[in-house]
């Protein structure tokens, strides 16, 4: 049996590489994807804690369901986002698209 | 003969490819092998999900990442098409800064996340009951405003990706032209 | 100790029967895929008055296996300016989902890789898995026409995918399972569900057509315009891979996905006394709809890509909403019984087959409205 404990830090780290991506890379896209990962990691963290501590009814499990839901909405709003600026100006570059800045 | 070595064993090729696919992603430099190995990393995470004997999640896991968010990402990764630029060009201007916050709070939670330990479950069967219960039952609420937001977001990405209707005409004139 | 089968250990059967599974499904893939180009030709040269194969062999069985022969000793061509990572990877992601699919298909009574409670999910997620190898393809091939043909064909299968599932919701609203065995249990003799819902089985055959790439929904493969869609680079056993086993494996496991769901799997007469027959009933009625898949393609006409799209997102995803609607209302009012289902789906079948025509009309009068009054005046010539 795999202690909690080993999912956690799995959970743990693939967070903070997708935490790290967001803030270091330029790409728009690989932002995007960045924040998949993270979202990911915290499905992990979810899941385990629910099967581990034996959630009645999955409660744990249920989250990770509106987690989907939130990832597939975000993706398809920020890639929404990032094509009309790239449409603007063939760039995606986020410290490049900065039309709003005052 | 029993085959309880198979679990770590497959669990610690799991972490691996999740972990190694995982930085992979932040510091390739071509789009869409980073795409791809992004589509690696939650195949590896819904193994993980099946390890941990929630096969519906890890079903929907498979769905709704690679099947669906991946091949969107690849859209986007082929209308913005930028050639491979030089590694200088990669990282923002904060990158120092960026690092040492990201490693300040990682170490400790890092360190923090083995101390979890959980007494053994009792052995039960797959998600797939209590999951629908929950959803039917008393999350049901949440379910329907999830299905809302769902509408919503078509809605705004259709809105936004739309061209004006007069610079589709006047591309429209042009190629009669 | 417990026993399993045939004496074994259940630990030891237990890989043992996936590593027969996977051999087993390889083998019927493999020759599947040649039964099924061989039928393919003759059918339609039957249909089209024509005479088909018939040099090589008796009747010319052997035409496929001499193609085979003739693509896997192909040189391997991999044209310069594509991707090779993703230009080798791309037949492998095609053909991984469809080979691992054959593990939940139930063939008789106990012959089956896993009876997995989550089987026509699992089945869903494999095949929406096809998409990313297709679109990788169309990418890795560095051509115009290849990436059109992937990116439409993602498109088609992401949106077909949708009528897809949502007929298979209301079979497990019916049913009130996800795993194909207990489906299979659930239509005892005769009364198979395509009695009780066949405005789902509709919607999904429909469907099914478009997601396996045939006619009238072969868009991506439109020679026509596109070439050969996203397989325009590809060649010898890679080709093979891809269009061969691939498609056609995936035809084999869609029909068969129709079978157990609303034909009653492997029942038949006589299954109760030698369960082994089942396999032969499967197979048949397996073949039945590869055959209709065939007649259809030898029939019908391709469709545009945009009446294709708004075949599916303005005619199947509406209806099959609706379906769930009244399926899964009338599920709750009538627990009991599955006649109130069964009459307002045949309604529902009723109502779609009398109302094509009838929009059809008043589209194409919307269609005709609209060229005459953006009609350049006709000059005579000078």
């Amino acid at each position: 049996m795999i202690p909690l404990g080993a999912y956690i830090f799995v959970s743990a780290v693939l967070f903070f590489i997708g935490c790290a991506g967001v803030l270091v890379r330029r790409n728009a896209v690989v932002i995007l994807m960045c924040v998949e990962l993270m979202l990911n990691a915290a499905n992990l963290a979810f899941v385990a804690f629910s099967r581990r501590y034996g959630a009645i009814d999955e409660r744990g499990s249920v989250f990770v369901v509106f987690v989907f839901v939130i990832a597939a909405a975000e993706v398809a709003v920020g890639l929404g986002i990032v094509l009309s600026a790239y449409r603007n100006r063939p760039v995606v570059d986020v410290d490049e698209i900065h039309a709003m800045k005052g | 003969m029993t085959f309880d070595f198979v679990e770590p064993i497959v669990f610690a090729m799991l972490s691996v490819g999740v972990i190694a696919a995982g930085a992979a992603v932040v510091l390739i430099n071509r789009i869409t092998a980073a795409a791809l190995l992004m589509a690696f990393t939650f195949l590896c995470m819904a193994g993980m999900f099946v390890l941990l004997g929630a096969e519906t999640i890890a079903a929907f896991q498979v769905l709704i990442y690679v099947g669906a968010i991946t091949v969107l990402i690849l859209y986007g990764v082929m209308f913005t098409k930028s050639g491979d630029r030089p590694y200088a060009l990669f990282f923002q201007h904060q990158t120092p800064i960026a690092a040492i916050f990201v490693a300040a709070i990682a170490i400790p939670v890092l360190l923090l996340a083995f101390s979890f330990n959980a007494p053994a479950p009792p052995p039960r069967g797959g998600d797939l009951p209590g999951l629908a219960t929950s959803v039917f039952t008393d999350f049901a609420f949440p379910f329907e405003i999830a299905s809302v937001l769902l509408l919503a977001a078509m809605v705004g990405a259709i809105v936004l990706t739309k061209r004006d209707e007069a610079e589709g005409a006047d591309t429209r004139r042009r190629e009669r032209r | 100790m417990p026993i399993g089968p045939f004496g074994l250990d259940p630990v030891i059967w237990a890989p043992l029967r996936l590593v027969i599974a996977v051999g087993l499904a390889l083998f019927l893939i493999l020759n599947g895929a040649l039964l099924q180009i061989y039928l393919e030709r003759k059918i339609q040269a039957i249909i089209q008055d024509r005479l088909g194969p018939y040099h090589v062999g008796p009747f010319g069985l052997l035409q496929t296996f001499a193609d085979a022969l003739k693509l896997i000793a192909k040189e391997d061509v991999r044209p310069s300016a594509t991707d090779a990572w993703f230009f080798v990877a791309a037949p492998a992601l095609v053909f991984c989902p469809m080979l691992a699919s054959w593990l939940v298909l139930p063939f008789a009574y106990d012959i089956t890789g896993a009876d997995l409670n989550i089987g026509l999910l699992y089945l869903t997620t494999l095949g929406s898995m096809t998409v990313l190898g297709i679109v990788i393809a169309g990418w890795a091939s560095n051509n115009k026409y290849a990436l059109v043909g992937g990116l439409r064909s993602a498109g088609q299968l992401i949106s077909y995918e949708i009528p897809q599932i949502l007929a298979l919701v209301t079979v497990a609203l019916v049913v009130g399972s996800l795993s194909m065995r207990t489906i299979t249990a659930s239509q005892p003799g005769p009364l198979v569900n395509v009695l009780v819902l066949p405005f789902s089985f509709l919607v999904y055959f429909i469907a099914a057509l478009a997601e396996t790439n045939r006619t009238p929904f072969d868009l991506p493969e439109a020679e026509s315009e596109l070439v050969a869609g996203w397989l325009t680079e590809y060649s010898g056993m890679r080709w093979g891979t891809m269009l061969a086993l691939s498609e056609y494996g995936n035809v084999t496991v869609v029909c068969s996905i129709i079978v157990t769901l609303w034909f009653g799997g492997w029942q038949g007469p006589g299954v109760d006394a030698l369960p082994l027959l089942g396999v032969v009933w499967f197979t048949l009625k397996v073949y039945a709809f590869i055959l209709a898949f065939m007649w259809i393609r030898a029939t019908l006409p391709r469709l545009r890509i945009d009446q294709l799209m708004s075949f599916c997102w303005k005619g199947l995803i509406p209806v099959s909403l609706l379906n769930i609607l009244v399926v899964a209302t009338l599920a709750l009012a009538f627990p009991s019984s599955r006649v109130p289902i069964a009459i307002a789906n045949w309604l529902l079948v009723v109502a779609f087959v009398a109302g094509i025509p009838f929009v059809q009309r008043r589209r194409l009068a919307a269609l005709r409205a609209r060229a005459r009054a953006t009609a350049q005046p006709v000059r005579a010539a000078s």
